[in-house]
């Protein structure tokens, strides 16, 4: 049985061809970084002054940034950066996002009112500028920038998770469980949360990529990683007064590295939510 | 009605106070004596703690609070570390051009996601609705700040076709005199043809890399909308009585299909506003979002605290317009809304 079901699996994803691209992708996107910077000899850090603002060419794929640092080097970092901070982003947006909005949907007529005005407030700035604030609060830095877009991160799963909370509290069987005398925490655990995995699992996904860009973003402000660290954003920065005077790999290919992890992400949550949430509003139209 | 709009406004202002004590607390967080940062480090001990009484900054949490949002309010919104001009000053000079271009990118992003979702629903092809939505895509996942520098070495650096960085007109261009504060309508009033022409020819990178995060937000919308309501059964009516189907999609489909996406402009807004931070820098656009990150850069954070809770208090405005408006012109959402809390 176990063998069928994935080799149908397989075959639905060969079908599709964008999803299996998708999924190409974002293969490439973790296995480079996690296995990138041990199979490239040179150091994202280490300067070689013979050779600054070197074109791309053999030795250097990407070319070198004005004080000879290999860019495919910090680009193999950057993208190891990227991933951390938005795997980090989803596991505490998910966490913090979606206790509260447990609560909220469980919790009665005061918790849920409380929880969600606290929510409305972080909504009533856009997520970007919520994730600027809490990063100048705190002081500049990649952990910083980290705290700030997973603090913006919190409506979109605290919403969606009280929404279905209270959606599939009222479905026939858990109301049968709590007629046979099931505990709380029971149904909570074994009726409640299974039933939101799909729409939390296409929300991460695209909280992912929302993650992404938005480092990139507080990066290329100069709120997010500090220069010399290899991170996206702040080496578009970097590369913004070389662009024009020729040198064009070192704004290029750490753009193209966010776009497509980013895209990456948004294709997964897409298809995801057409194959796990068939129903959804999304796809009645389809 | 009247009670949906009280009780939205009622809702409008809790999470506005929410996000002043949000904002509140992240500037106290803020290391540092904002009253030692202002005056300088070689000012006197009696010069700081005066400061700090004025500033209030001596009083308790509570009142100190109530010192800030009377401050906001009142249109005083501190002063500038670094040039030690007033912060609200400096924002509404900046102002217009930010509105300008904001507007044209919106402009941009709207005919580009109306004629994009037309084509898709349309056409139903693999090539036309894969291409617009592998363009939408595209849209969302590119950074913006990106884009537009490789959008500058493409019609600057490469073609030429299109001024580089330069602001927003060119150096041999006398600007019009201002009236409204926005470049292209300042040069129509005074009829000045080539400051229109050069004004408009600074904004098309500008406006079409800022709109297009929300093109790709407002075409995905909008094929979504399009592909429910092309299945109506009043289309296939207006189809019975002789219409062509582009005709009926075009004059009946697409203003049914615009309705939903109307309570979606408030977060529209908030992307062009987060959005001018990101693109303004790249095109040396003299907006405010430039003066944000130029803040950033001088560790000048008054103006960048100025600017977050003002964008609260816009992004909160509007979606509450935008809601409301909603619902006088659509009954459905009026009692949706009516229905819940």
């Amino acid at each position: 049985m176990k063998r069928d079901w994935g080799r149908t699996a397989l075959r639905r994803v060969w079908a599709d061809k964008v999803f299996a691209l998708a999924l190409l992708i974002a293969a490439l996107l973790i296995l480079g970084p996690l296995l990138g910077p041990s199979l490239w000899p040179l150091s994202p850090l280490d300067m070689d002054f013979g050779a600054p603002l070197a074109a791309p060419s053999l030795a250097h794929p990407m070319g070198t940034d004005s004080n000879g640092r290999d860019v495919f080097a910090r680009f193999l970092t950057g993208a190891r950066i990227s991933l951390a901070v938005g795997a980090v982003v989803v596991l505490a947006g998910l966490i913090v996002g979606g206790t509260i909005g447990v609560v909220a949907g469980l919790g009665g007529r005061i918790a849920d009112s409380i929880l969600m005005r606290l929510i409305d407030a972080l909504a009533a700035f856009p997520p970007l500028i919520l994730a600027m604030a809490v990063t100048v609060a705190l002081g500049v830095g990649l952990k910083t920038a980290a705290i700030g877009i997973a603090l913006s991160s919190v409506p979109f799963f605290a919403r969606l998770m009280r929404g279905d909370i209270l959606r599939i509290k009222t479905l026939p069987f858990v109301e049968a469980s709590v007629a046979m005398g099931a505990k709380r925490s029971r149904i909570v655990g074994r009726h409640l949360l299974p039933h939101t995995t799909p729409t939390m699992l296409v929300q991460c996904a695209s909280v992912f990529g929302y993650a992404i860009l938005t480092l990139a973003g507080l990066g290329f402000i100069g709120l997010g990683a500090q220069i010399p660290e290899p991170e996206w954003g702040a080496m578009i920065t970097d590369g913004l007064q070389y662009a024009l005077t020729g040198q064009w790999w070192l704004a290029l290919f750490p753009g193209l590295g966010v776009l497509l992890a980013v895209v990456a992400a948004n294709l997964l949550a897409d298809r995801l939510e057409e194959t796990l949430n068939p129903r959804s509003a999304r796809n009645q139209v389809r | 009605m009247l009670r949906l709009i009280s009780g939205r406004v009622a809702t409008s202002l809790i999470s506005l106070f929410g996000a002043s004590l949000i904002a509140f607390v992240l500037l106290r967080l803020t290391p540092g004596d904002p009253a030692r940062l202002f005056l300088g480090q070689f000012a006197g001990e009696d010069a700081v703690q005066a400061l700090r009484a004025e500033l209030g900054l001596d009083g308790s949490m509570f009142s100190q609070y109530l010192i800030y949002m009377q401050r906001f309010l009142s249109g005083d919104w501190g002063f500038s570390y670094s040039t030690g001009q007033s912060v609200a000053e400096l924002l509404l000079a900046r102002f217009p051009a930010t509105v300008e271009l904001g507007l044209f990118a919106f402009l941009f992003a709207f005919v580009a996601a109306v004629s994009c979702a037309l084509i898709s629903v349309y056409r139903r092809g693999p090539v036309s609705d894969g291409g617009a939505r592998a363009l939408s895509f595209f849209a969302q996942g590119v950074p913006p700040f990106w884009f537009g520098l490789m959008m500058l070495l493409v019609f600057f650096e490469g073609f030429g076709w299109l001024p580089g960085p330069e602001g927003r007109l060119g150096l041999r261009v006398i600007p019009p005199p201002t009236v409204t504060g926005l470049m292209t309508v300042d040069a129509l009033l005074a009829g000045d043809w080539t400051a229109f022409k050069d004004a408009v020819r600074h904004l098309i990178l500008p406006a079409v890399t800022l709109g297009l995060m929300p093109f790709g937000f407002l075409y995905r919308l909008l094929r979504a909308n399009l592909e429910g309501v092309t299945r109506e059964p009043f289309i296939t009516v207006a189809r019975g009585r002789g219409l062509t189907r582009w005709a009926a999609y075009v004059r009946h489909a697409l203003p049914n299909a615009f309705l939903p996406t109307l309570t979606a402009a408030g977060l529209l807004f908030g992307q062009l506003l987060a959005g001018s931070v990101l693109v303004e820098r790249v095109f040396v656009w003299p907006g405010a979002g430039a003066l944000v990150t130029d803040g950033v850069l001088k560790q000048d954070f008054s103006v960048v605290q100025a600017f977050i809770l003002l964008s609260a208090f816009l992004y909160v405005l509007t979606s509450l317009v935008v809601d409301i408006l909603a619902a006088l012109l659509d009954p459905r959402v009026a009692q949706s809304q009516g229905g819940g809390r």
